[in-house]
């Protein structure tokens, strides 16, 4: 084996950084874990020290500063570099420069030109439309024409009114735009040109480009993903299962994560859920073949209640909710699947050792996120001190967290309040649930901030939610 | 009483002779100065007469020893004569050349810009028992025997504003203007307006000014000379020297100085011989039409004289001007060619006021005039061929050109119009019958509204214009793997950028907070035109060494080497999203993308093309560090040539767009940059007249840094906008759509 020439710097923090340093020391590949002035206490410094000493830590300014994790690379004489989720997982420059560079290294993730092409998501949507993936209905390029977008924003109308929506609604967006800015809904055609207009000057003044995308607006969805795993060469890209990731807080973030996405046998949907899985399983590795995609990836697709699938994206990185796949999933019938663990191994260019065959699925898995935040008030993050941590060990649990438990923990301002992650097994959709709620009552959480406020967690809301888990 | 006056007008003579020969002595001077102060207490015992001819032996020797010494004058010199206090001021000449005078726009320290005078003067001519008055506008700059206010005759922009403004007066009133150019430079201040704006403005306008213009040069000091000298006549006083920067300035650029040290007085005579500014060495390369001899060792304002003869010289240049425009001359043409002798100059009735035509003759004249300077100081390689093949193409597109914009275009027009009649007359039918049979259609049940479906999911057509995402241009910066700092880091908070990243995808902007990193030429060829649009021009039109100027062909050698081009200008034909266009660049590498005779020469060539083919026209300014100060006035004749040449391109229609990159200063944004209507910069540009280094020296201001920065000319007023570096291509193309040019070949 060569693995033990290979030391892979871990260039994030945290439960990720965590889950690298395990499955690295599992894997008998070295590794150097970086950590900025406040994380100087969080559980991820902590185990390095007890896993690699003090050689394998190395104090940076900024996770997000290139030049520094480089420069410690350098340092250290790391061979690779694992960027986590987050921070540099989806850059491709990053990714670019870490190949090509004076004194290159492997990065662990797709190569830089797959997370380039899959990063953009009109491409995105344009490489799915030439294979025949279904994407939401509207423009797949940005509309530079005013009387183009009317007859799409018409079509879509009468599309919509066609297919029964009784509130049919159109989505206008600037092409250049994200994270919310420059998007607006329109009800009624004669509502459209204003609002057109409206995005496409605010597109121009703030992007300098005036291009729209018209799309249809989709309304209770439920939110599904499709694990690939795949080895460098991308020929062969293998899929782990599907994932329904539709429990979210207001701001769109993930808090339950359950595996497989649904479960036709256990549940009763107003579709052919089977169907559903089965496409879009075929219709993400169709992508991933087209493109070679070559290391850990998730293909992100909305169904609608009807029973629609639709392809929003592709996430080129490994994801935080990862562990609820391995769990339902066996390789030639063994469990303690790791896919971090294959994520590393395969990045450092070894062969994949399986095939599609011999992975199978077995029972539910599903995630909680346990975190501090106030779920009473816009889930607003909680800092403060964490006095106790604790829980009663299962074998169907799995417990993923940087906080330690032999000490206080503060909460740094510096980065999300994110505390653990709980990954719960069952035979099926009941016990998996059942056994979710035992745990949640069983985990112990407690601590106060600066003001003496006690510990906020959103414990109760995944309490709420398991109720209706994978319902649709 | 007499005695003494006349001792003394000697002793004072000695004493100018003594400052003009500064660094020198002469000892024959240092003789007669030695006999004066001898003299001097001998003078009592004698009688009267006796004395005064001593006095008289030791003047006749004096003016001889004058003449002599007139002889040795270096061109340092002569710059020392002109600036001297005793020199002749325009006061002194409008009281002496003219006959009745009125100052007009200020007097004295009451003015916007005491150093600029202008008056209303008048010539009278008595020719028989007929007199006429002319009346002349006179402008130029006033040093007034050294009074403090006048600023050395060193113009403000405002000074220069206020010539314009009279000389379209004068346009207005139809009277010939007389320009007195006696400055050592214009004043380097960039205010509202700034120097270079203002003095582009002027060169721009006079181009256009449809009256007789004579200029008389005394000391013609670079751009603030030019600000008042595009002539018809352009005399020179024998004495005087016309440059392109003072003796210092190019010794302090020569010499690599800074901070408070000097050039050496050497460098200073050297850099004066070499850069070819005395009257006699202009005449000679054709940049002034005649000499106005001076007396030895140059006038002063008890040259009487010396007045007589510049009173004629001027007459003599204004009657040429007006006659060679106007329609009937024969007789008075042939009479003013008998007139040998200077004062029978005015006897030849001739009126200065000219018709329209002669007019509209006067300023294409005026602009063939300048076409034909600086043809001899480039280096022309191309061969015998070439340049047939090049006569040939003007030839054949002068014909295309008038039959496909001239004749066609009036034609197509017309049937375009008719076509689009008789169209929209049938719509009104079709328009009912497809109405009608859709209806039945959808009544029958055969037409549904299917194939929306299609369009909303299926892959559309890519967009036509896709993004340029493998760049074919790689910058040898992004080579090596390094990082490099944004210079705001500090203030800003930016991370450090990979260099590869940096000047390759990022097109050398820092993504934090939009700073410019400078970028080669090569990376906008490669990204702002279409790829493969590209078509270069006249690149055998090469940079030379027209004044011999010492050591510089190796240096122009080298350049040329290092940037594998011929010259800073380069000039070809691309296009821009399909809009075909015509682009004269000027290139930072080459010699800081200073501007000489064959730079010039290529960008009016350019001019030209672009004003047959109908194309817009980019002056892509990568960077220009003024005139090249080693051509002498071969390089700074090109302030007023390429203006003149834009000024036909702009006036035939043309849209004429100037783009800055980085560093434009001088010369170049004071006339044929400056006078664009539309005017941007990118970001990392700076524009100004002068650099810092100068202004300190100038004006003894320390300006602030962001002083010639492209928000500070914006707010001036100079440019239209601001642009990203990676949106020029986008941005051209919206202002080639939206922006003037009535005749351009795609409107």
């Amino acid at each position: 084996m060569t693995r033990d020439k290979h030391k892979v710097l871990i260039a994030n923090r945290g439960e990720i950084a965590v889950r690298i340093m395990q499955a690295c020391a599992e894997l008998g590949v070295g590794f150097v874990c970086v950590y900025t002035k406040e994380d100087a206490e969080s559980g991820h410094v902590s185990l390095a020290r007890s896993l690699g000493g003090e050689e394998a830590l190395v104090r940076i300014h900024n996770y997000l500063d290139a030049g520094d994790i480089l420069a410690a690379a350098d340092a250290t004489q790391a061979t690779a570099i694992h960027p986590g989720y987050g921070f540099f997982s989806e850059n491709y420059r990053f990714a670019r420069r870490v190949v090509e560079r004076s004194r290159p290294m492997m990065f662990i993730g797709p190569s830089w030109r797959v997370i380039r092409d899959l990063g953009d998501k009109i491409n995105t949507k344009r490489l799915a439309r030439g294979l025949g993936v279904p994407t939401v209905p509207g423009s797949d390029r940005a509309i530079y024409d005013e009387m183009e977008a009317e007859s799409i924003g018409q079509q879509l109308f009468n599309y919509q009114e066609k297919q029964g929506v009784t509130r049919p609604m159109v989505l206008v967006k600037a092409s250049a735009g994200g994270g919310g800015m420059g998007i607006d809904e329109v009800h009624s055609m004669n509502r459209f040109r204003q609002t057109y207009r409206r995005i496409r000057n605010y597109s121009q003044r703030q992007f300098n480009d005036p291009g729209v995308l018209i799309e249809q607006r989709i309304f209770n969805y439920n939110h599904l993903e499709v694990q690939i795993v795949s080895s460098r060469g991308g020929l062969d890209p293998i899929h782990f299962g599907t994932r329904n990731c539709s429990v979210q807080s207001p701001g769109r973030q993930k808090r339950i994560e359950t595996a497989p996405g649904f479960v036709p046998g256990s549940l009763n949907y107003a579709f052919d859920a089977r169907k559903v899985l089965d496409d879009i399983v075929r219709h993400s590795l169709s992508i991933a073949r087209e493109i070679n995609y070559d290391n850990v990836g998730t293909w992100e697709w909305i169904v609608t209640p009807k029973g629609e699938p639709f392809l929003m994206e592709v996430n080129t990185r490994i994801q935080v909710e990862n562990g609820v796949s391995a769990a339902i999933a066996r390789i030639k019938g063994q469990g303690e699947v790791n896919l971090i663990r294959e994520q590393i191994r395969l990045g450092l260019g070894e062969e994949q050792g399986y095939a599609q065959k011999d992975v199978s699925f077995e029972g539910v898995g599903i995630e909680y996120r346990i975190i501090a935040e106030d779920t009473q008030n816009r889930f607003a993050p909680w800092t403060g001190r964490i006095e106790t941590i604790a829980w009663t060990g299962q074998p169907w649990l799995k417990l993923h967290t940087h906080v330690p438990q032999d000490r206080a923990y503060q909460i740094p301002t510096e980065y999300d309040p994110n505390l653990a992650l709980a990954i719960i097994w069952g035979k099926d959709l009941e016990e998996a649930k059942a056994r979710g709620l035992a745990f949640l009552d069983d985990f112990k959480l407690a601590g106060a901030d600066a003001q003496g406020t006690e510990l906020k967690s959103n414990i109760a809301f995944l309490r709420e939610k398991t109720k209706d888990l994978l319902e649709f | 009483m007499d005695i003494e006056k006349n001792l003394d007008s000697l002793s004072q003579r000695v004493a100018y002779a003594r400052d003009i020969m500064t660094p020198r002595t002469s000892e024959r001077l240092e003789a007669v100065s030695q006999e004066i102060a001898l003299l001097a207490p001998t003078l009592d015992h004698l009688d009267i007469d006796a004395a005064l001819d001593k006095i008289a032996a030791i003047s006749r020797k004096l003016s001889v020893l004058e003449e002599d010494l007139d002889q040795l004058l270096t061109p340092m010199d002569k710059v020392r004569v002109v600036r001297h206090p005793q020199r002749v001021c325009l006061k002194d000449i409008l009281e002496n050349v003219y006959d009745n005078y009125t100052e007009i726009g200020g007097r004295d320290e009451v003015s916007i810009d005491p150093g600029m005078l202008i008056a209303r003067a008048y010539i009278t001519r008595r020719v028989g028992k007929r007199v006429i008055h002319h009346s002349v506008m006179v402008v130029g700059q006033e040093k007034g025997h050294g009074q403090e206010f006048r600023n050395g005759g060193s113009i403000k922009p405002w000074g220069n504003a206020k010539a314009l403004k009279y000389m379209k007066v004068a346009a207005l009133e139809n009277i010939p203007i007389h320009a007195y150019v006696s400055t050592p430079g214009s004043y380097p201040i960039e205010d509202y307006p700034g120097a270079a704006q203002q003095i582009a403005e002027n060169i721009y306008e006079m181009a256009g000014l449809d009256v007789p213009i004579v200029a008389v040069f005394s000391e013609g000091g670079s751009g603030g000379a030019e600000a008042i000298a595009l002539a018809d006549r352009r005399l020179m006083f024998s004495h005087g020297y016309y440059s392109v920067i003072s003796p210092e300035g190019a010794a302090a650029i020569e010499g690599k100085v800074h901070g408070q040290s000097r050039a050496t007085p050497e460098l200073i005579e050297k850099c004066a011989k070499h850069q070819m500014i005395t009257a006699q060495d202009n005449l000679r390369n054709g940049y002034i039409d005649s000499i106005i001899e001076e007396p030895p060792l140059g006038a002063r304002n008890e040259h009487f004289d010396f007045f007589k003869r510049l009173r004629s010289d001027v007459i003599r240049a204004t009657d040429e001007v007006v006659l060679s425009v106007q329609g009937v001359s024969m007789l008075r043409k042939l009479a003013r060619r008998r007139a040998k002798r200077p004062e029978n100059v005015e006897d030849v009735l001739i009126r200065w006021e000219l018709d329209a035509k002669a007019r509209e003759k006067l300023t294409w004249k005026r602009y063939q005039k300048y076409m034909r300077m600086a043809r001899h100081a480039y280096i022309d390689k191309r061969g015998i061929w070439e340049k047939l093949a090049a006569k040939h193409m003007e030839f054949f597109y002068s014909i295309y050109t008038t039959l496909r914009y001239e004749i066609l275009k009036r034609y197509q027009k017309k049937l375009a119009r008719v076509a689009t009649d008789v169209t929209d007359e049938i719509h009104v039918v079709t328009s009912r019958m497809d109405r009608l049979t859709s209806q039945a259609l959808e009544k029958l049940g055969l037409l549904q509204g299917g194939g929306d479906h299609e369009a909303l999911t299926s892959l559309s057509a890519p967009a036509c214009d896709a993004r340029l995402s493998e760049c074919s241009y790689i910058s040898p910066k992004s080579l090596d793997d390094r990082e490099v700092s944004c210079p705001h880091a500090a203030e800003r908070g930016c991370l450090d950028i990979w260099a590869r990243d940096l000047f390759g995808e990022f097109g050398g902007v820092c993504p934090n907070c939009g700073y410019h990193f400078p970028m080669e030429y090569k990376w906008y060829m490669a990204n702002v035109f279409d790829r493969g649009s590209v078509r270069e021009f006249n690149q055998s039109i090469a940079a030379g060494n027209p004044t011999g100027f010492p050591k510089f062909d190796e240096r122009i050698k080298q350049a040329k080497e290092k940037t594998h081009l011929q010259s800073s200008c380069v000039t070809f034909n691309a296009s821009i999203l399909g809009i075909r266009l015509t682009c004269g660049m000027l290139v930072a590498d080459f010699r800081g993308g200073s501007v000489g005779a064959a730079e010039g020469e290529k960008f009016i060539r350019a001019l030209n093309l672009a004003r047959k083919r109908h194309q817009p026209f980019l002056a892509y300014i990568h960077g220009t560090a003024g005139i090249r100060i080693q051509e002498g006035v071969n390089g700074l004749i090109q302030m007023p040539r390429v203006t003149l040449a834009v000024r036909r391109y702009i006036e035939e229609g043309g849209l004429y767009i100037v783009l800055y990159d980085t560093n434009s200063y001088a010369g170049p944004v004071a006339s044929f940059l400056g006078c664009s209507p539309y005017q941007y910069a990118v970001r990392s540009a700076r524009i100004g007249f002068a650099g810092p280094g100068v202004i300190r020296e100038t004006t003894g201001m320390d300006i602030p840094p962001d002083y010639h920065s492209a928000y500070k000319a914006l707010s001036r007023g100079h440019i239209q906008d601001i642009w990203d570096r990676r949106d020029i291509r986008a941005n051209l193309h919206q202002a080639f759509l939206t922006m003037g040019g009535r005749n351009l070949y795609y409107r």
